[in-house]
């Protein structure tokens, strides 16, 4: 096995397009290190650790900026995040144990691209940006186009995700993430949703309504369907249990040792139910009615 | 291919010539030693392996060596001090909070790193800081116990025990 430690990003993406599919980036290697141990090692390894400058949490222009190779644990621990990006804190706080917090990086989780990753959904109704280095230069992908399968997204073999960009939500607006799983964070997620909801100025409608779902398709999604159902209504107790029903109908889950799909489509339902009832109530004191 | 590195291991210095797939879990048992690691599902899930990397507990498994290069590392080999045991250590003894045995050195860790983060631990700080860690004996009672005796008595001391290293 071929292995280097690029200094700079330039360095990194050089490699990468010279070794093509050959080579297996690696950062935290909370995921790649079990690869190699239990499936088989790459040809070439690039392990990315050393190029600095590029674990950070910063505010700019309505922004929050991370870098790639940022640990979850520092996500969870930032105030910065807790208090303008709570539905990414959340996530951040039920990720796996404290060791693996600290270890494993947010650019590892997005890469990895696993329909179950745990700041998936959360990023994908923040409506965040990959920033991605290729060897002709940077690109903007936004999370919504970013991910083709289990496993694949729009960087490819070449790219490499250097920063995350997640534009803070109104300030209005509230949101949940709830994750379901045996083992409680400690588990892979069965169902992950995330949902975040923004009222109009009387607070008696939703003028935005997005709902991200994790673990119930090949790649995480926004339930846009049921989105769309919400948007511009008066959130009642009807409107919000059919908006539930609908997201479960437009999520695809496999059935595996975890759970079966219909087990799966049924807790999508409950939990988007769940998670707008939270957000709504946090919205406006209340409870939704009718 | 091989590379060099330097780290240091409870205080003591080492430089080793490795190979870059080398988990810094095997690195620790096999080339240097500190069988104090323990290596158990090998896979992040169970916390056996756990050390302080720069004094932040990690599943060592899960951990290139490589990354490792320029490094603090403590094992649990590396709490007592002059003979006498850290007063997490004490504490579990004491407690009898330990069977087999086999994930302690684990558990022992993590509450170091606990108790380095805070000296007045809730019981959902204590929950968490341990919840990486699997017990297949103890049922975790007492283990619980001795975390809390260990937080008082550090509480009661002057605190060097613990900040003195970290
Ligand atoms: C015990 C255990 C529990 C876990 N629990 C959870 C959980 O609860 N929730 C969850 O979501 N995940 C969980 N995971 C999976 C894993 O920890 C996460 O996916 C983690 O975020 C991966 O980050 P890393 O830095 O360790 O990535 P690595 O293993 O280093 O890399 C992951 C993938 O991303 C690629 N990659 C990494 N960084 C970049 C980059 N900057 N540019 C391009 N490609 C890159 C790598 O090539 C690889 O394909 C768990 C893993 C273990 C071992
Ligand atoms: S041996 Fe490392 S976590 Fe189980
Ligand atoms: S004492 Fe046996 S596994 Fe914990």
């Amino acid at each position: 096995m071929d292995y280097f430690e690029p200094k700079t990003l330039r360095e990194a993406v050089s490699l990468l397009a010279r070794y093509g599919e050959k080579a297996k980036v690696i950062a935290g290697g909370t995921d790649v290190l079990v690869d190699m141990k239990f499936k088989e090692e790459p040809l070439c390894l690039v392990n990315i650790k050393r190029i600095p400058g590029m674990s950070y949490i910063r505010e700019e222009k309505g922004s929050l900026r991370i870098g790639a190779l940022t640990p979850i644990r520092e996500i969870e621990t930032s105030s910065v995040v807790r208090q303008k990006l709570p539905l990414l804190w959340e996530s951040a706080h039920q990720f796996a144990s404290l060791q693996i917090r600290n270890t494993a990086t947010i650019g590892g989780n997005v890469c990895r691209a696993s329909p179950s990753g745990e700041t998936l959904a959360p990023l994908l109704v923040l409506e965040a940006s990959a920033v991605a280095r290729f060897s002709k230069g940077e690109k903007k992908l936004p999370f919504t186009e970013l991910f083709l399968g289990p496993g694949k997204t729009l960087l490819g073999a070449k790219g490499l995700l250097r920063e995350i960009e997640v534009p803070l939500p109104s300030k209005e607006s509230r949101g949940a993430y709830l994750k379901h799983a045996v083992r409680g964070a400690m588990d892979i997620a069965m169902v992950g949703v995330a949902v975040l909801v923004t009222p109009d100025g009387g607070g008696k409608k939703a003028r935005d309504v997005r709902i991200g779902l994790g673990a119930v398709a090949p790649t995480p999604i926004r339930a846009k369907r049921a989105e769309k159902a919400l948007r511009g209504k008066a959130m009642a107790r009807a409107l919000v249990e059919e908006a539930a029903r609908i997201a479960a109908s437009e999520s695809s889950p496999i059935s595996d040792q975890r759970s079966s799909a219909e087990y799966r489509r049924w807790i999508v339902e409950t939990l988007t139910r769940r998670g707008l009832e939270q957000s709504w109530r946090a919205v406006t004191g209340k409870e939704i009615d009718g | 291919m091989s590379l060099n590195i330097r780290l240091v291991v409870n205080g003591t210095r080492h430089r080793a010539k490795i190979e870059p797939s080398l988990s810094l879990l095997d690195f620790l048992r096999d080339t240097l030693g500190y069988k104090g690691a323990k290596i158990c599902c090998n896979t992040g899930e169970c916390g056996a392996c756990t050390v302080l990397f720069n004094g932040k507990p990690v599943n060592s498994c899960v951990v290139l060596a490589a990354d490792a290069a320029g490094a603090e590392i403590v094992t649990v080999e590396g709490l007592a001090e002059g003979g006498r045991l850290h007063p997490v250590q004490q504490a579990f003894i004491d407690t009898a909070a330990v069977q087999c045995g086999y994930c302690i050195p684990g558990f022992i860790i993590s509450v170091k790193a606990l108790l380095d983060r805070t000296k007045n631990p809730t019981p959902e700080e204590i929950e968490e800081a341990v919840s990486g860690n699997i017990c297949r004996c103890t049922g975790y009672t007492k283990i619980i116990d001795a975390i809390q005796i260990a937080a008082r008595q550090l509480q009661g001391s002057t605190g060097l025990t613990s900040k003195a290293r970290s």
